[in-house]
């Protein structure tokens, strides 16, 4: 399974865990609040896939992020730069 | 009043109230363990901001709505420290909504971070203060007052305030002091999440009698005051920290009906 879709797959396991949903899908149209997340849920994803990859997610930069590849993307660019 | 020699947990103690209460008992001599949740880099600076006073600083990640997390906190710190003489539980988190508009999960967060994981520091922090030591619970004037959309926090810290005293009595035989310290709202990054009102915090300044808004260090000077010997008989009390606001009448309730169940059959 190539790294990226990895990525993307956890973060999915994850969404879907804290939101009680399940076939969730990320696109560059879908935000976590579109998936029925508020503000809670957020933090709380945001806090398991800090733990998930001991990364830490900027939430000022994170400001421009607002649909759920994106997210996905930022994510994965965090893990690389953690080296 | 010096704590050379003490070793001190402060839950959430990288930003806001807590890295204020993490630089006031380190610059009083103590070793420092600063939890965080989520803002490593944060701990960090904190960290090295007090190394610079002369003491150790130690960061330990945890999710303090997570028992486990809890748990294996405590299990480092006992490893690597072996003692611990204060505990500040300062951490806090919450959502903001009227009891109307409360869910299960927000409450549940609330709780949990806010109450629940002060009684399961202490009690993992007894064990660890075999000399003694001092607990000193953060709370907030939301406890005795109603704030707009605070109804979780401010439950969980009349909890926070009743443990106190439940702690204060039981943990005496052992030497060890439990106190509060409510604070009205303090000038922090954190106030601006919860603000409801779009004015504050003109009046808050101008409301308050002695004519300024609590700030982070008014906090940890209480916090050193109650961990010193000056405060040796000082047991299960909540020392407020307002300038006099809570005191002062302010008469200006929102009449706005909340949102939630309107079922006229209840």
């Amino acid at each position: 399974m190539p790294v990226n879709q990895s990525v993307e797959d956890k973060i999915k396991e994850i969404a879907t865990r804290i939101l009680r949903k399940s076939d969730i899908t990320f696109s560059r149209t879908t935000s976590f609040k579109d998936l029925g997340a508020d503000s809670l849920d957020i933090v709380q994803i945001l806090a398991a896939v800090e733990d998930e990859y001991d990364i830490e997610l900027d939430d000022e930069e994170m400001q421009e992020i607002n649909n759920t590849a994106d997210f996905v993307a930022y994510v994965e660019r965090k893990i690389a730069e953690k080296g | 009043m010096s704590l050379k020699g003490k070793v001190a947990l402060i839950t959430g103690g990288s930003r806001g109230i807590g890295r204020a209460i993490t630089a006031r008992l380190a610059s009083e001599g103590a070793d420092v363990i600063i939890n965080f949740f989520r803002k490593r880099s944060s701990a960090e600076n904190t960290a090295e901001t007090v190394r610079a006073m002369g003491v150790n600083a130690h960061i330990i990640k945890a999710n303090l709505a997570e028992p486990d997390k809890i748990n294996a906190m405590f299990d480092e710190i006992k490893a690597r420290f072996g003692r611990l003489d204060i505990l500040v539980n300062n951490a806090a988190s919450g959502v903001a909504r009227s009891a109307m508009e409360l869910d299960v999960d927000g409450w549940d967060w609330t709780m949990n971070v806010n109450a629940r994981a002060a009684l399961l520091c202490s009690q993992r922090a007894v064990g660890l203060m075999q000399n003694g030591g001092s607990i000193i619970n953060i709370s907030s004037l939301g406890a005795r007052l109603v704030l707009p959309t605070y109804t979780a926090v401010g439950v969980s810290k009349a909890a926070l305030e009743s443990l106190t005293r439940y702690l204060a009595i039981e943990l005496s035989p052992r030497g060890i002091r439990v106190n509060a310290v409510s604070a009205a709202a303090v000038e922090t990054e954190a106030l601006k999440f919860y603000t409801a009102d779009p004015s504050l915090p003109p009046p808050l300044v101008t409301g308050t009698p002695v004519g300024r808004m609590v700030q982070p260090e008014d906090v940890a000077n209480a916090v050193a005051f109650l961990c010193s010997e000056s405060a040796s008989m000082i047991q299960g009390q909540t020392i407020i920290i307002d300038g006099g606001l809570s005191l002062t009448f302010q008469g200006h309730a929102d009449r706005t009906p909340s949102k939630g169940d309107t079922d006229a059959s209840n």
